[in-house]
């Protein structure tokens, strides 16, 4: 077995591990993974990073020797056969031939005549002639250039990754963040397992951002407005979306993700001490807001502006709507367990409209798969809500003790009275199921107050990619004559026939050869198909 | 391999010398005049919009003058210049085109029979006819395959020229239902509207027909009608994971996320499975030549041998397969390659789906070296032309299953 083919399997099988095992994850993620031992051994051996490691690159050089080895070796010799075309053809080779077919034809044609008929029967073929020891040889080429496939698809690859190399020697590839109405000058990317950072020889000025939604709620385009900013100088302002990105000074700036810029949200929270209390707390995204009081502290992670989901009811239907804007946060205290909250500003409206109260969800180990959802029972944007609770909370605890359906009932009716009088709104029926749903929930959550969203001025990042690439044209132009190359090699097969003629003593005595390194099945049929002709041919005149 | 019958027949008249040429010359005529119509007519190239400007009176116009000019030109130069009837580029091509404008012309009639828009909506999608074709097509390739294996064991003509028959029906009705499908996606929305080749489900069906048809242009050329039990088992072992995917709700046609909003798509996908197709075919006839070595191995008498290809036929075969899917995949590569670095920044990113393609590149770069430049034969390499395609299978579903990245968009849920 040769070189290149182990060379061939030996990266592929290297390939496959950096593909089985996530590249350029956190460190303490591969850590929880694999524990410490195997930890250990797969960093040393670069694994996490695997496409980059000195043993990769190695290999890569080895192909890059080998090819260069082959063409060194083999070039000389192609290009001699490729001038060489030998008319002659000695008694062995002839017989050593894949086609090989005689004629002895009684008829009085002359050798010329011959080579006329075999002639007219080739479209686009070479011909070359000879007279030699009383024998008339005609040779004809199809595909002499097949040769340069083989030179021109070696020397490609070699340009291809000579290319690559350009690209990582020369070019950068690197991610931006940019909140909408900031500035940025600095690209951070991954070196090995570490975090690096360029400067631009330019700033990125984020002017808006924007998501653009199909009717079904699936995102169509992300849309960025950025003005190029050199020198002090504004140069540039274009929108880019995801393919379509923006080329300055060498550089190619892409739409790559978005996220939360640091919106300013402010919270309702609920005080659950039956003081009936509210209080706002102003904060924003990322940053962490602590209550003197209680020394409860929200930070908050995220914020997003809609949630499109599907609200059908029943399995495999579709109904998307979006149900309003969304905050997420670790609520952590004293005492208190701390979790991870998605909450909800709107209350939910199911498929048939009805209110179902204030929700959120919640993840105990901080995972978000693990979110379960928390309906609340109360719809918190309504301060009569509010105050009904809490009357119905107050009246509950005066008659603890002897509770029973009937005075429950009684103490919800006092309750509804001193909220809304005697004219109660229509939906009443819900919104008593609702209280008592909370009644029995919130006084079993562990906070001291339910914060609700309340107010936001929502801000995106942009997250762009900035790339430089000198390679990439060196790339293509090898990748062109890749492909050249292939079309010549498997479709331009090298095909030889010859028509050899000798004048015996009862007639002429005609035999045709043929060879092909390519495709020898289709050769074939071209060559019995050229046999009948010529025997028609031949035979008649 | 039987020989090829002498006696010319309709389809030899109508598809080798003038015709063929003539047929040839005016197809490249109408595509020259639809790029006119894209670059010059009033209205101009709208991507969402040009799959209907072909097919308006303004397309007929545009495309049948170029038609017209190419033809008339043939005709000339074939008299001029009678030689170029020998060409085989003309022959070779024009069966291909014709399958193509069949299928334009089926689907243009069966989109006559869709339901009226206001029936159509995007959360109920099961009154569109794309999805009755090709639950027709799931049938009859498997009954094709039924038949191609009922031939091994008792080779009536009869038999055979049904099972080659329900195939060439099944490549149409696939063919016809995705075109289809690129227009129901706009009827459901303009903005939805995109090619059918956005999800697995859809190249799915592209991938039966592009196998289906590389196999069955084979057993035309070469007569190597054995080799279809196997090739179109491989079609039907497809044809139940498409249907699997369309029980489990994957066969909806959805929005297209921003990633896939490009032309490239249109380019890069089909052209993989080219790649693909050709490697299920050069699987096949893998297949077919370690039965037929197995059952010489054993002295087997059976009539079965009679109908399988030699030995060096199906060697000479899967070769054939590997040399049509090779270039085809390494084009479709530089090509996603080209679409990454204008969509994600970089040419080449190490994402588990690019490096599975270089797996399968190499692989079958290895087969090539094994084969050419050292002159292997028969069995070993018979086993590299069915591991391969395993390889193949891979990158093409397994990545998606087992592995994330930039991909990940056509991953299963």
């Amino acid at each position: 077995m040769s070189l290149a083919i182990v060379l061939l399997m030996v990266l592929s099988i290297a390939s496959v591990i950096g593909t089985v095992l996530l590249q350029n994850q956190e460190q303490t993620d591969y850590l929880q993974q694999f524990g410490p031992l195997w930890y250990w051994v797969f960093r040393s051996l670069g694994l996490f990073d695997m496409y980059h490691t000195w043993w990769f690159l190695t290999l890569l050089g080895f192909l890059m020797l080998s090819l260069t080895a082959c063409l060194w070796r083999n070039v000389p010799k192609m290009l001699k056969e490729m001038r060489s075309n030998k008319v002659t053809l000695n008694e062995r080779s002839l017989k050593r031939m894949e086609l090989l077919q005689h004629w002895k034809l009684k008829s009085t044609m002359s050798a010329a005549e011959l080579e006329q008929i075999f002639r007219k029967q080739l479209y686009g073929w070479k011909f070359k002639a000879v007279e030699e020891n009383g024998q008339h040889f005609v040779r004809a080429d199809k595909g002499r250039k097949h040769k340069w496939g083989y030179i021109s698809v070696h020397s490609a690859i070699l340009i291809v990754l000579v290319g690559g190399w350009i690209s990582v020697q020369f070019g950068f590839r690197g991610n931006m963040a940019v909140a909408e109405g900031s500035m940025e000058k600095t690209i951070s990317f991954l070196k090995g397992t570490e975090t690096a950072t360029l400067d631009m020889p330019f700033q990125v000025r984020c002017n808006s951002f924007e998501i653009n939604f199909f009717a079904t709620g699936a995102p169509s385009e992300f849309r960025s407005n950025l003005t190029i900013i050199d020198e002090g100088k504004e140069v540039l302002t274009s929108d880019i979306i995801v393919n379509e990105p923006l080329f300055y000074k060498g550089v190619y700036i892409y739409q790559a993700s978005f996220g939360d810029g640091g919106s300013d949200v402010s919270f309702k929270l609920f005080h659950m001490d039956g003081s009936q209390k509210t209080s706002i707390a102003k904060t924003s995204v990322y940053k962490t807001w602590k209550d003197p009081e209680t020394g409860l502290s929200l930070e908050v992670t995220d914020f997003r502006p809609y949630n499109v989901e599907n609200i059908a009811e029943t399995f495999g239907e579709k109904k998307f709507k979006d149900i309003g804007p969304s905050v997420e946060y670790v609520i952590r205290g004293s005492g208190i367990k701390p979790v991870k909250v998605k909450s909800y500003m709107n209350p939910y409206i199911d498929a048939d409209g009805n209110n179902q109260g204030s929700w959120m969800t919640v993840s105990l180990t901080g995972d978000a798969k693990d979110y379960q959802t928390v309906a609340m029972g109360l719809d918190f944007t309504n301060q009569d809500e509010w105050r009904l609770y809490n009357a119905f909370i107050g009246y509950l605890s005066q008659i603890e003790g002897k509770r029973n359906e009937k005075v429950n009932f009684e103490a919800f009716q006092k309750a509804l009275h001193d909220v809304y009088g005697d004219s109660p709104p229509k939906d009443i029926q819900s919104i008593g199921t609702r209280t008592i749903q909370a009644v029995n929930l919130l006084p079993q959550l562990p906070w001291p107050v339910i914060p609700v969203l309340d107010d936001f001025n929502h801000v995106y990042y942009t997250g762009l990619q900035l790339a430089k690439d000198p390679g990439m044209n060196v790339v293509w132009i090898g990748s062109a004559i890749l492909v050249f190359g292939l079309c010549i090699m498997f479709y331009m097969p090298h095909r030889k026939l010859w028509l050899v003629i000798r004048d015996t003593e009862d007639g002429t005595e005609v035999s045709l050869a043929g060879i092909t390194n390519r495709n020898q099945i289709a050769f074939k049929e071209t060559f019995n198909d050229l046999f009948t002709k010529l025997d028609k041919e031949f035979g008649h005149s | 391999m039987t020989a090829m019958t002498a006696e010319p027949s309709i389809w030899e008249l109508v598809n080798r010398g003038r015709w063929a040429l003539v047929r040839f010359y005016a197809y490249i005529g109408a595509s020259l005049g639809i790029s006119a119509m894209a670059m010059y007519a009033q209205g101009g190239y709208n991507e969402d919009a040009f799959l209907y400007q072909i097919l308006s009176s303004q397309g007929l116009l545009w495309g049948g003058t170029g038609a017209l000019v190419g033809a008339a030109l043939a005709a000339v130069v074939i008299t001029m210049k009678p030689a170029m009837l020998q060409g085989r580029v003309a022959p070779n091509t024009v069966p291909w085109l014709d399958g193509m404008l069949l299928m334009v012309i089926l689907a243009s009639i069966a989109a006559l029979f869709e339901p009226a828009a206001s029936q159509i909506s995007y959360e109920d999608q099961s009154k569109l006819i794309a999805g009755s074709i090709i639950m027709a097509m799931n049938v009859v390739f498997i009954f094709s395959a039924v038949a191609y294996i009922a031939y091994l064991f008792a080779p009536e003509n009869f038999i055979g020229r049904i099972a080659t028959g329900s195939a060439y029906f099944g490549i149409y009705a696939g063919g016809t239902a995705l075109l289809l499908r690129w227009h129901e996606s706009y009827m459901i929305d303009v903005e939805i509207g995109h090619a059918p080749v956005s999800n697995l489900y859809e190249v799915f069906i592209l991938l039966f027909m592009i196998t289906a048809a590389i196999y069955l242009s084979f057993e035309r050329r070469y007569g190597a009608k054995g080799m279809g039990a196997f090739v179109m088992v491989l079609v039907s072992a497809g044809v139940f994971f498409g249907v699997w995917l369309d029980s489990v709700g994957q066969a909806d046609i959805k929005p297209l996320v921003p990633a896939l909003q490009s032309y490239w798509m249109k380019i890069h996908v089909p052209m993989n499975f080219v790649g693909y197709g050709a490697f299920a075919v050069a699987c096949g006839a893998g297949m077919t030549y370690l039965l037929r070595h197995g059952m010489e191995a054993r002295g087997s008498k059976s009539k079965m041998l009679n109908i399988f290809p030699t030995l060096d036929q199906l060697d000479q075969l899967a070769y054939k397969s590997v040399a049509v899917g090779f270039p085809a995949f390494t084009l479709a590569t530089i090509l996603g390659a080209a679409w990454a670095a204008e969509a994600w920044g970089g040419y080449w990113s190490w994402d588990p789906k690019e490096t599975w393609a270089l797996i399968v590149w190499l692989v079958y770069g290895a087969y090539l070296h094994a084969r050419v430049s050292h002159g292997w034969h028969g069995k070993a390499l018979a086993w590299w032309a069915v591991g391969g395609f395993l390889v193949t299978v891979f990158c093409f579903i397994g990545v998606n299953m087992y592995l994330s990245g930039l991909h990940s968009y056509g991953r299963l849920t």
